[in-house]
């Protein structure tokens, strides 16, 4: 005689019976249990939620960029058409945009190889922009904000730059002084502080995103670092 | 019922996996209603609404509004169109200058530069599409020269002049230009 034969016929005799499959087993309460895995869910899910959403306003970097080698333009962001996400890195920020009209800002956090720019280092910035009637290169920190360089400018005019015969240009940026279009760079950084370079081209025809496709921006190569 | 202890896992993570999206949404799209200083807030710190207010010049560690091009000058004027049409007008000598509106959440309305300005002036007229019909009924001599900008709500913004300066010699004449520069009633 095997153990089956001695069980009962009906199910709920042994309801508790170990030997059931484990789906149809009753199910017992443990109130405290079941409290302690939804707070340990709902605590994860607010580190992670809050966590990543600071993360990705932080990094400063609007979704929708157009990239044109190392250079990043938002031209929607600042606009009533702009993601979620640009509008809360530009009201966090207090940002005014430059609006379409006015320009288009391009902003380059790595060079050409896809390093992170290092305010430390020596980058030549050199070959052509897209038309427009004027453009200003401005060097920033990793946040954004102007730096005290040794001759006090921050940033070089396309009016006033020395140009080949073709009209593509050459700029050094390093923090001493080099001959040619310097761009100074932070007297004083450390690597850690970031730079970021500008390049606004002002009164330009690229100023919307599709008509971005295709132009020339110029690469930044780095020459060295100390 | 009994769940087997994978089962409960997937369960847990997917559950802590779908919440923590929707907080990551909420906490993004609330930002915007959170912020302490918009830049609606800021451009009221440097002087009184409805009139231009030069913007102390662009420098290291002293910039007034964040993002600004080092090279320009800048003048910002507040306006509520609740408080009656906006006109600008200004006469700015130098190569370029541009001038962007943006509403009190900082979005761009409208923005032009003095190529597509069409004339040296800057003339322009800034109301709602009901104070522009009033405006109809009796209109000021110059209204066909004006740029008219009609919003279909009475919006608060703030209109941002900025002014290449092409020599720092020049600096005196753009902080006059600048100052002379008009934003208020008609």
């Amino acid at each position: 005689m095997n153990e089956t034969f001695l069980r009962p016929e009906h199910g709920e005799a042994d309801w508790y019976d170990a030997r059931l499959p484990r789906p149809i087993r009753p199910h017992r309460g443990h109130p405290l249990r079941t409290l302690a895995t939804v707070t340990l869910v709902v605590l994860l899910a607010a580190i992670l939620g809050i966590s990543s959403a600071y993360v990705i306003i932080e990094r400063e970097e609007p979704l929708n960029a157009v990239t044109i080698g190392p250079w990043h333009a938002y031209p929607k962001a600042g606009t009533a058409d702009a993601d979620p996400y640009s509008v809360a890195i530009y009201t966090r920020g207090a940002v005014v945009p430059l609006a379409s009209g006015e320009g288009l800002a391009l902003v380059a956090r790595k060079d050409s190889a896809g390093h992170l720019l290092d305010p430390t280092c020596v980058y030549r910035i050199a070959g052509q922009t897209p038309s427009a009637r004027l453009w200003t290169l401005t060097a920033v920190d990793g946040h954004g904000k102007l730096v005290e360089t040794l001759p006090g400018r921050v940033n070089l005019a396309s009016d006033s730059l020395l140009r080949a015969p073709d009209g593509s240009f050459e700029i050094m940026a390093a923090r001493r002084p080099h001959s040619g279009n310097w761009l100074p760079l932070a007297a004083n950084a450390k690597a850690s502080d970031g730079l970021r370079l500008v390049l606004r081209l002002y009164d330009a025809p690229v100023t919307t995103g599709a008509a971005l496709d295709g132009v020339s921006m110029p690469a930044i190569e780095r020459q060295g670092c100390p | 019922m009994t769940l087997s202890p994978r089962f409960s896992l997937t369960v847990g993570l997917l559950a802590t996996l779908c919440l923590a999206a929707i907080i990551h949404i909420l906490v993004v799209l609330s930002i915007p209603r959170n912020v302490q200083h918009s830049a609606y807030d800021n451009v009221a710190t440097h002087g009184p609404d409805r009139q231009f207010n030069l913007l102390p010049d662009v420098q290291p560690g002293k910039e007034a509004l964040p993002d600004l091009d080092p090279a320009m000058k800048h003048a910002a004027c507040r306006f509520q169109l609740a408080d009656g049409p906006v006109l600008f007008d200004a006469s700015i000598p130098v190569p370029f200058w541009s001038i962007g509106l943006f509403n009190a959440a900082g979005e761009a309305v409208y923005s032009l530069n003095n190529r597509t300005a069409g004339a040296e002036r800057l003339s322009m007229l800034v109301l709602t599409t009901e104070q522009l019909s009033i405006l109809r009924e009796n209109p000021p001599e110059n209204l066909e020269d004006l740029i008219v900008i009609e919003t279909e709500t009475p919006i608060s913004g703030f209109a941002l002049l900025r002014a290449y300066v092409p020599h720092p010699m020049r600096s005196g004449t753009v902080d006059q230009a600048l100052m002379a520069a008009r934003c208020g009633g008609i």
